[in-house]
This record gives C-alpha cells, structure tokens and sequence, in this order.
C-alpha cells in the first residue's frame, strides 16, 4: 500500500493527514494541474457534481450513490470548502484521489477556492483549528490558483444506459428506456431508489419550473400525489425541452464551470487566453466564470453578489450555439431539488450538498453523462492538440443534440454514519 | 356584525401539510374553499378520496401570520402553535384563497379597533405572555414544559415573557437536577426532551440566559441535556468530558484576579458553546450575542492584562536567557499568540494599548528568540506574532526596525531576511517571505509614522526619518535580500537547481514583483543595480514549470505597468525570446503555462504596447509567424505592420487604455493593486533628487520618436535595439530633442500623462466601449439594473460584504498571514471596521443596558454585517419578506 493510498483510506476514515504529507500532497497536484489547460477536456462517460462545502459525510454518500473512484469518473465543479465543518477532509480526500487516479477525477475551481473567501467563510479558521497554523490553508490555496476554471465534456451520448453499477439493479425499476434522455432517481439514505422518472425529451412540453429556491413544503402537487414524499419535496420537477430540435449522429459538447458566463466570454477558447493562476478576481472573465448565476432576464444584468453577472436565456442559447454547446453544467447556487435546468435545458445547476449548511433541508444530486458509443468511442474534439479555432467558428451547427442526463438525487447521509457534525474545539486555551 | 369578505365561489385543489417534528407531514389531498360561518371566516379543505373527510378547518383569526410563499404556497401557524402549510396545485387558487384571508383579517383589524369584542384572542394572548408560566420543573412536567416553550417561543413577545420567567424564577438552575435524574433512569425520551428544552432556552437568545447557562454550577447540567439530541437519538456527545477538564486552562503566569480568571472560562465555554454544542442550530441572532459575549469578555480580559504592569514583567522574565525552562517559554510564547490573534478582534486603539505595552516589556526580543527557535512550530508561532503586529500597524514596527539601524543594531529585517534564505521548513519560509514583504513595502508613506502616533503609544518612536534614509534602508535590505537571485548570474545552466532553491527563489521573485506593482520608482533602483530582470528571466529555462510561472508573472507585471523603463530592462535582454521559447515548448498543448504566455501576448496585443511589438516583431517576427494555433502572434504582426503604415489606418480606439481587462485591474494572488498613483510627497522627493527623471524622460522622448520613425515609413525595419537605456544619455537627449515637435499626440499617452491622470482614465474608460477583440463583439452588460429583484437565497456569497463590512466577529479566528491580505486588512481596519465594531459595540451595549425594544435593533445591527446569507436567517428579519419565510421555518427546526 502506498503512502497516497494510506492517505486515501484514513481520509475516506475522515481522519486527517500530516502537514508534512499535506505539503507534499499540494505539490504534486500542483505538477499535475499545472499540464491541464484552463477548460480541461473530459470525455464521458462522466458523473458531475457540485459544491460540496466541506460536508464530508455528504461526500462519502455522493460516492455511495454514484460509485466509488476510480470505478466512476468524477468531475467537481468547486466549493469543496467552507461552511461544513470538514473542509480540509473534504478537499484533501478529493486532492489525493486527484493525484491518485488524475485521468479519472477532475476538480475546477469554484468562488470559495480563494484566500480571500476562505478566511471569511470558514476554511481559514478549520485549517487553524485543526493544524495549530496558516501553513496547511497556504498550501491549500497555492493549488487553488492552479485548479482548472471549467472542463468541456466531450463524447457524452444522447440515449441513457441502463443504470450504472454503482446500484443494487433490484431496487430500480426496470423499465427499457428507449430514447428517453432525461431520467430522475430519487435515493433514499440507502441507496434505494424510491423514485424515478423518465422524460423522452422529444416533445415533453416545456415546464419551466418555478423559483425553487426556497425553504418549503412542497408545491408542485398534481406530479407528487401518491408519491412517498420527501422533506422537502420532490426532486425532477425542473424540466426541459428541447433545444436544437433535429437529429444528428452527435451530441454537443457539455460546459461545466462553477458559476456561469461572462460578458468578456465568448467562445470556450477565449478562457483558455486567461492566466489562471492567480487569487480569483474581483472582476473580468476569471471572476465571472466562478461568480455569475443564470436568471430568468433578457441579457446580462448586475449580479447581487457584488461580483460576476447575472444573464439570461438568450445569452445561454446564443453561447451555446456559437460554442457547439449543447448543454452548460454548472453549481454555484442552492438548487433545493439538487438540480435545475433552464432555458430549455439549456444550462442547468447542479448542487452536491444536502441539508446545506446541516440546516437549509435540500436534497442534493449529480448528474451522469453516458458515453456515445456509437462513433467508436471517438469524440470530435480534444484537449487542444489539434483545430483550436481561431475565433472564426463554422455556421453550420444544425443537428447538436442535448445528452441524455440522469439526474441521481439524494438526501444527507443517514446520522448514523456521521455523529453530530460540529467544529474541533480549542485543545488547549490561556484565555 | 356581518363580515363584509366574499367568499371564494369555487373549490381550489391542495395539499394540506402540518409540521410535525421538523418534517412537514402530508394530511391529503383536497378541496379548498374558504367560508364564513358564524360570523368566523374559515378555512376548510375536504379530502378528494373521501369528500365526507374534513382535512383541515381553522379559522381565520386577525392576528394570525398567514404568509404567502411563492406562488403556491400559504403558510401560518395555528393557534395551538403547529405550522401549516397549504400547497396549492394553481397559483390561481392560492391567490384567491389569500385575497380571501387577507380580506378577513384586514376587516377584522378593523372591526376591533372600533371596539367590537369580536375576537378577545389578542388581549387573550397579550396577558398570556405578560404572566406566561412553565411548570414545575420536574421529570413528569417536561412534556408541558417543552410545549410551553415551542408555542411561547413563536413571538417574539412570547419569547421576551418567557425570557423574564425564566430568569425571575430562576429556572434553569431549577432544570439541572433532572438531568442527572433522568440519566440514573436512563430514559432518553426524558433527556431527550431536556435537550430541546435546553436548546429553546439558548435559542431565546437573551443575554442574561446565555451568561447564566455558561457558569460554573450550571454549564455541566447544560451541555449534559444537551448531549441527547433528538436529532441523533443513537448518539450521545461528551461535551461533559470537554468542558470538565481543568487541565485544559494553561497559566504560564496565574492572573490572580477572579473576576478575570472567572470571565475566561465563560469565554472557553462560550467558545465550546458556539462551535461544537450548538454549532449546527445557532441562528444568527444567537450567534451574534454569544459573539458579543465574548467580544466584551475578551475586551476586559486584554485590557485587564495589558495594564498589570506586575503580569507583563513576570511574563516577560519567562524569556530570561538565564532560565532554563523551555516548556515555560514555549507555553509563554502561545499565550503571547493568543492574545494576538484575540487583539484582531479588538478595535484599534485597545490593540494598539496591547502591543504597546507588550512591546515595551520586550516582545520583539521574544519574537527574535522564536524564529531562532529550532522547532518549526515555533518559528510558525513567533512568526505570527510579528504578522499580528504588521497587520496592526507596520508603520509602527518599520519604525523600530529603522530605529535599531539607526543605532547601528542588526535590524529585524536582517534577521528574517536571513532566516529566509536558510529555513528549510516550507511552512515558515512562506510566512517569513509574507512578514519580509510587507515589512519592506516599499508603498507606505513613512511621513505618515509621526501623524498617526499618538501620545500615548508613541514614545517608543523614532523621529522624524527622512525619506533618503528609508530608501537606503529599502535599498540595502533589498540587496541583501535578493543576493541569492543575483548569484544565479554565475550559474551557467539551472538544471540542477535544488528543492529548496526553487522554493527560495519562487518567494524573491513574487516579493520583487509585489515590489515592482506597489512602487515602480523605489523599486527601479534595485532592478538596475543588482541587474535582477536577467535574473529572473533565467528563472523562465528552470524546468519547474511553477518557477517559470512565478518568473513569467514578475514580466507580465513589468508589462502592465506601461513603465518605459521597464520596457527597456525587458526589450534589452533576450526576455520575449525566452517567453516565446516556452511558447514553442508548451504549444499546442492546453495547459497552464501556455495560457499565461498567451495572455501576456494578448495583452501586449491588446494594449498596443508600441515599443514592445516593435520589438519582438522585429526581433522574434519568425517565431511568432511560425505559431499560428492562435491568432494572437498573426495579431501581433498585424499591429506591427500597422504602425509601419502599411495596413490599414488605425483606429483611434486602440490607443485607449482598456481598463476591462482583467489582469490589469485585479493583480495576482490577491495583492492589492492601487494602480497608477498620483504621485506622494515622497515620490515627489524621489524624483527631485534622483537622476533617473532624466533618463525616464529621455526614455519617452525615445520612445515616442523611435515609433515615430516607424511610422514615417522606414520600408526596412530597424534592427539595433530600440532603446538604448541607460547608458546613452547624450543620444536621448538628441532624440528628446527631436521627439518635440512629433507627432506626439497622436501617440499613446506617456507614462508621466499617466500618472497623473489615471483616475480619471479609469473612470472613463468604465464606461467606454471596450474597443478590444476580447469584448468588442459581446453584449455590454447594463450599467444598473433596477428593476432587478433581490434573490434571497442563502447561499449567495456577496463578494461586496467582504470587502465593505466586518466579518462576524469570531474570536478564533484571526487574519490571514499573506501579504496581500494584511494590506488590505490593515486599510479596512483603520477605517471602515473600526467604526462598524464600535457601531455593533454601542448596539450591544444597549442590549445589556437598555429596555426590549433597543435590544431588537442591536440584534439586527450587529448580526447583520454576517447575515449575508451565510446562515439561514431567522424569525428576527423584515417580516413578508420571502427570506422571512423561511428563515421562520428554520427557526423552528432549531
């Protein structure tokens, strides 16, 4: 067993590591971030996720629900600190296993992936608690500066397989899904599914759900009566459409950022101009990249969180187009079904941690994109070695087709498995 | 008397829920209508499956918080205390049963002001509240007991009567027995009942509570019920074990005052309190006055110390060379960090006091024996001691570095810069490169030392020093400091450059760009005399990428500052063909290194950089016609043969300044960037007496000609370099000449234009249209939105409170080490955080003394600069708002 394997076991025991281990572990992800290109070509079959927050027995269920490393491959797309109580557990485990399996996990980076945030929002003030010094949350921000600032899923096929592995197959149903793209899994703390839709996208009326962000029982009735119902409702009731309309061998490419667009953006290979390693703006592409929300507004609007934009479907639709997109993935706000798509599944938010904060009562999910087979496994563009556009992109963009997506929602971990989360206490006082 | 509200005609479908043990349970699916029976305007819901079933009948009483959620949703509390919760399948019929509700109890408002007895529930719960009992506190009343609070906690009337109770009858000293009763009996539901009747308590949030339940005969019982949660019925904490624990409370020098030692236990315990026991159900305003209670407890406790002369000398002595006692004075050594890091939190003057006298006492020489100490941990320790006195003030501890070179002592500069070059632990070499840099910034306006010491504080202080003395000094520690950059000039290759090296040289060249960024001027001198931009630029060939990063950055920096000297240093060595080197090794792969060079490129190629494209056009133009996987290089010529008169006209736009750019406005790793400025008094001084205006001068004048030549159409490029810095005075001065009656005004405005008028530059260029390619085809976003909505989700990160108001005032946490974060701190402290603190401060004193009404602002005052949505708002808020909604929702599930 090597040492990062040792590493790995007594994180996943949510046991943390040695500074002097913690400092060799920053610098050798710092190598490996440092070969990957601003947006990180990904080719699916690949399961994305968003904030964490330092929920570590969230963590562990994400990994119950969606698989183990590196049996699925993972793409986080930032926040994995502040808020809960196990940052530096969180991220570590998700820096070793980075350094570890580095083909199969992928982290970007997200707002709280900053020195600035983190001495606010609470990651400073663990890595104090829990290694007496600064000197850890240094080394922790020094790989934030190298983390990638989104990641292009490539190759993800338009039709769903069946269910992965990462399930008992018993408790799903079995229904065949022929060209159903969307799928809905509701687990419970188990692993069982205890819900699960289907939505073939082509003609499924575009329902485009209500402002699902607050604290509340649940509303959309006439889709959950008779349905056990969870805490806080249903999950699967943001919907979708279809965008592009016709058929095509292919799928477009999946963005995948932590906040969202950014006026200064207009083409994916625009981020790649962008030297990344630096402490996340207060302004311009970097910052709007990891800052900005989607909002149902026409254009670009001023974002309430004093940094980033908000934008609208217009700008999705058109960004996407331009950038053969078919989908934008992103995290960054609290969604309580775990996911939301909008703009006619143009863009949807992806949110990894349930019970946010121990308290807000959300559920949480991931999304899992299937690999396209049907090309031989070749994917139509890669990690820049070849035909980086030169910013003239072709017009002839009809026949891009949404991924199939299936959406695995689920609740916090069972308490069981985790104790009472709180904060390590001061070990010793003078005052 | 006839209510007047017109029933609704037809039956809306819903969902009726009702809150059960912070799960809202589902009672069915039904009909809704709403009717006036007996005068009483009702609500009922008969079930769809059984229509004889009645789901739900309640009546509508005029006082009762009905609150619309969303759409859907309507939202209230019967009287007997349950939530409910009606979910309406159409927006439609939720709006026509509240128009129904909100009809009936605005007539019903009515009617009992003009004195109709029609419903006595108000009077009825206003003396309730005013003389609200619990019973008896014993084992077979906890179930009332319980109840009673849930319901009384509602309001916040009923929270202030019961509040009263509690402290009048003394109940939870009352309450404490049970506990170890209910354990010799070991019923849990019991425990687990006094567990949330403790956390209602708390939750109260008064502060009289909050003082009583942290005493020494009251917080073991406290924690102790508190150790059952419901919420964890398989699990019990040991909060117990924690709390009793004596051993944890070090005295390196006994503080015989009991008040003192009294109130730091509390703050331990209050401590414990907020981040363990209660860490997952605090609400803000809860947070906040535990955060005040140990605010003011640390105020009295660091201003007990800082004024017992007795207490700091028998401190210090513990550093006595003569005392062997090595646990002693690493155990003093923490305690000092202690009161550091609990002096963050403090307004400026009390700190001010603190390390005053701390300093006096000798604190400089204990931090000269930490960082000398052989255990990491305490080099760490010292060494954020010295950061905790250069966040406070580093004028102050700049001055009493100057004043030991004035006495020709070694200066603590000398010290750490030393213990740069030679500490091995990564950890430390980090801080120290962090304390030397700020140490040495060359920014700080020294005038400033004399103005801001008071007479208290100032003694201590050297006098005036004179701006020449502060720049030798800059100088010679400047020199001394980057000796190891200057050696690798013997170095003929970097191939075997060591670990350690490479980490000692990525910290110079990030303190000598910091350098450069803060103060082009100082720093110059430096650049030039210790020849370190060849330096750096050997660093581009080591084969650790994250060095050549570091060394590609101090270029960038180089490059943005649009400084004509600088220009030179970088257009006179072979710098771009470096760069363009790892161009060629990393392209045209994706990754990291390659997007910084590109973005350097693109910069150039952006703000038009005239005497750099010449440059490497003419210099590297093969290279760069060989890259085409980007447009930028093909971009480069473009401009190149632009400014030759060959292609077409230039648009007058370039010349802008593009203030949008993002590594020009924000600089890297989050060091404050303050732009070009307006030049100080000692700048001024600078330049009076250096003979580097000269040639600055000259270098515009050769500049601006030199592209002026260009322009004129010489058909073959000139080959010898551009600019002949600084050794060749008489031709500038032939050039300078020559440049005055030019085309200068067309061209970019000179680095003296912009000096001087970058405020406004910036202003301007906000609003222009950005004319690069970068932005010149998106959407330009509004300028103001302003019909915009607030979004009230919590989760909403708002980068604006961090950097206009206080952080929530954590008495564990303190300041980051870097530089760049001291910087920015020391600006918010002095100004804006002081000022907020002692706003909350005044608020919270209120508190303590006033009547209830102040105390509810101070609440809001003082938890308001955190309830950025970091924690779920609480029932305290503006009513009607959505946040209240649900802040209401969580209230109840703590």
């Amino acid at each position: 067993m090597s040492d990062l394997d040792r590493a790995i076991a007594q994180l996943r025991a949510c046991r943390l590591i040695p500074e002097t281990q913690v400092r060799e572990l920053c610098y050798k992800a710092r190598e490996l971030l440092i070969e990957e290109g601003n947006v990180v070509s990904v080719d699916a079959p690949v399961t994305i996720c968003g904030d964490i927050h330092g929920q570590f027995h969230d963590l562990m269920e994400l990994f119950r629900v969606g698989g183990d490393v590196p049996d699925t491959n993972y793409l986080f797309m930032g926040d994995f600190v502040d808020r809960g109580f196990y940052s530096l557990e969180s991220f570590l485990l998700l820096l070793c296993l980075k350094v570890r399996y580095p083909d199969r996990i992928t982290l970007i980076r997200g707002n709280h992936e900053s020195r600035q945030i983190t001495t606010v929002y609470g990651f400073y003030d663990e890595c104090i608690r829990k290694y007496g010094s600064a000197n850890v949350w240094r080394h922790c921000c020094e790989v934030f500066d190298y983390l990638a600032l989104g990641a292009l899923v490539l190759g993800a096929s338009s039709e769903l397989e069946p269910t992965g592995p990462a399930l008992n197959d018993t408790t799903q149903s079995t229904m065949p899904i022929d060209s159903g793209e969307l799928e809905t899994e509701v687990l419970n703390s188990k692993g069982e599914v205890t819900y699960s839709s289907y939505r073939p996208r082509q003609g499924v009326p575009s329902d485009v759900s209500t402002d699902a962000r607050n604290i509340s029982p649940p509303r959309d009735i006439s889709s959950t009566t008779g349905q056990t119902p969870l805490r806080s409702g249903p999950p699967g009731t943001g919907a979708s459409g279809e965008g592009a309309g016709s058929y095509s061998s292919r799928t477009g490419a999946v963005l995948c950022v932590h906040g969202g667009l950014s006026p200064l953006i207009d083409t994916v290979d625009k981020i790649r101009l962008i030297d990344r390693k630096q402490e996340v703006p207060h302004e311009g592409a970097m910052c709007d990249l990891l800052w900005s929300d989607p909002d149902e507004i026409d254009g670009w609007g001023l974002s309430p969180r004093g940094a980033g934009f908000l934008f609208g479907g217009d700008i999705v639709k058109q960004f996407n187009y331009r950038n053969d997109l078919s989908l934008i993935a992103r995290a960054h706000q609290l969604v309580m079904e775990g996911y939301k798509e909008m703009f006619d599944g143009g863009i949807v938010t992806v949110w990894s941690a349930p019970n946010y904060c121990y308290r807000c009562g959300n559920v949480a999910s991931i999304l899992e994109l299937g690999e396209d087979t049907s090309n031989g496994g070749t994917v139509t563009r890669s990690n820049g070695d070849y035909e980086r556009s030169n910013g003239i992109m072709t017009t002839d963009k009809f026949g891009v087709r949404s991924p199939g997506r299936r959406y695995r929602v689920f609740e916090a971990a069972a308490q069981d498995t985790r104790g009472m989360p709180a904060k390590k206490p001061v070990a010793d006082y003078f005052l | 008397m006839a209510l007047e509200v017109q029933p609704p005609s037809d039956r809306k479908r819903v969902k009726v829920y009702e809150l059960r043990d912070n799960d809202w349970f589902d009672r069915g699916t039904g009909f809704c209508t709403g009717q006036i029976l007996d005068d009483e305007p009702r609500i009922f819901v008969e079930s769809e499956d059984e229509p004889d079933r009645v789901l739900l009948e309640t009546k509508i009483s005029k006082d009762d918080g009905y609150q619309k959620q969303q759409e859907t949703l309507i939202v209230w509390t019967e009287p007997n205390g349950t939530d409910m919760a009606l979910s309406f399948q159409e927006a439609e019929g939720c709006a026509v049963i509240w128009n129904f509700v909100n009809g009936a109890q605005q007539q019903l408002t009515s009617m009992a002001t003009a004195g109709f007895p029609l419903d006595d529930a108000f009077s009825d719960d206003l003396e309730s509240y005013q003389s609200i009992m619990l019973p008896a506190p014993e084992l077979g009343n906890l179930p009332d007991i319980d109840h009673v609070m849930r319901a009384a906690s509602m309001t916040q009337a009923g929270r202030d009567a019961l509040s009263k109770f509690v402290i009048r009858e003394e109940y939870i000293p009352k309450l404490i027995p049970l506990v170890a009763v209910a354990e010799d009996l070991e019923s849990l539901p019991d425990l687990h009942r006094l567990c949330s009747i403790m956390k209602s308590l708390i939750l109260l949030n008064d502060n009289t509570i909050i003082e009583t339940v942290v005493t020494e005969h009251i917080i073991l019982g406290v924690v102790g019920a508190l150790e059952y949660d419901p919420e964890f019925p398989t699990h019990k904490a040991n909060h117990r074990q924690y709390l009793a624990d004596q051993s944890r409370y070090k005295e390196v020098v006994p503080i015989k005052d009991p008040l003192i030692r009294h109130k730091i236990q509390c703050t331990w315990r209050l401590q414990y309190l907020k981040d363990v026991v209660l860490a997952r159900i605090l609400d803000d305003p809860t947070f906040s006055v535990l955060n005040s209670l140990i605010f003011f407890n640390q105020v009295e406790i660091v201003n007990h110390i800082q004024s017992n002369g007795p207490f700091l000398k028998e401190l210090f002595s513990v550093f006595d060379p003569r005392s062997a006692d090595a646990k002693r004075k690493e155990d003093a050594v923490q305690f000092l960090h202690q009161c550091a890091a609990i002096a963050k939190n403090l307004q400026a003057p009390a700190r001010a006091n603190l390390f005053a006298n701390f300093i006096s006492h000798g604190l400089f020489a204990v931090i000269a024996f930490t960082i000398k100490h052989p255990n990491p941990a305490m080099r760490t320790t010292g060494i954020d001691i010295l950061v905790a006195l250069l966040d406070h003030d580093p004028i102050m501890v700049r001055g009493y570095m100057l004043k030991a070179v004035n006495e020709k002592k070694t200066p603590l500069t000398d010290t750490l810069i030393d213990l740069l070059h030679m500490e091995s632990d990564l950890g430390v070499k980090n801080q120290l490169a962090d304390a030397v840099k700020v140490l040495l910034d060359p920014q700080v306006p020294l005038q400033d030392t004399m103005g801001r010491a008071g007479p208290d504080y100032s003694k201590p202080r050297p006098n005036i020093i004179s701006d020449v003395f502060v720049q030798n000094h800059f100088d010679e520690s400047a020199k001394r400091l980057f000796i190891p950059l200057k050696r690798l000039e013997n170095r003929a290759s970097l191939n075997d450059i060591t670990f350690q090296e490479v980490a000692l040289h990525a910290h110079l060249v990030d303190i000598l760009t910091f350098f450069v960024r803060q103060h082009l001027y100082r720093s110059r001198a430096v650049i030039h005399n210790e020849g370190l931009a060849p330096r750096v630029a050997q660093l581009l060939t080591v084969p650790q990428k994250h060095l050549k990063l570091i060394a590609l950055k101090f270029f960038r920096t180089l490059i943005s500052l649009q400084d004509t000297f600088y220009q030179a240093l970088m257009t006179h060595n072979n710098t771009f063909g470096l760069i363009l080197d790892i161009v060629y090794e990393t392209m045209p792969r994706d990754n990291l290194l390659n997007s910084a060079c590109l973005e350097l490129f693109e910069f150039i190629k952006r703000e038009n950089i005239k005497p750099i494209v010449l440059h490497v056009v003419e210099k590297y133009g093969e290279k760069l016609r060989n890259i085409t996987y980007v447009s930028t290089f093909q971009d480069l010529i473009l401009r190149y043969d632009q400014m030759q008169g060959y292609g077409t006209e230039v648009e007058p736009t370039l010349y802008s300044q593009d203030e949008g750019t993002p590594a020009r406005r924000v600089p890297p790793n989050g060091q404050r960037w303050q732009g070009v400025r307006e030049m100080d008094a000692a700048e001024e001084e600078y330049f009076n007496t250096s003979d580097d205006e000269e040639e600055w001068q000259h270098d515009n004048g050769a500049n601006t000609t030199m592209a002026t030549e260009m322009q004129n159409g010489s058909a073959s490029p000139v080959v010898k370099p551009l600019v002949d810095y600084p050794d060749d005075d008489e031709d500038d001065d032939a050039m300078d000449t020559k440049a005055e009656g030019s085309e200068e005004q067309t061209q970019q405005p000179s680095a003296q234009q912009q000096v001087t008028s970058t405020p406004d530059a910036a202003a301007e260029s906000a609003v222009e249209t950005p004319s690069t390619p970068v932005s010149s085809t998106v959407q330009v976003p509004p300028e103001r939105l302003s019909e915009k909505r607030r979004r009230e989700e919590e989760d909403d990160d708002e980068l604006v409170k961090l950097s206009s108001g206080p952080k929530r005032r954590s008495s564990t946490s303190s300041n980051p080490g870097s530089a760049g974060m001291l910087a920015k701190k020391r600006s918010v402290s002095i100004g804006s955080l002081a000022a907020a603190e002692k706003g909350a401060t005044q608020n919270v004193l209120g508190t303590v003394t006033g009547s209830a009404a102040p105390k509810r602002i101070a609440i809001n005052i003082s938890s308001k600069p955190s309830s950025e949505t970091d924690y779920p708002d609480s029932a305290a808020s503006t009513p009607n708002s959505e946040k209240e909604n649900r802040g209401e929702n969580h209230g109840e599930s703590g």
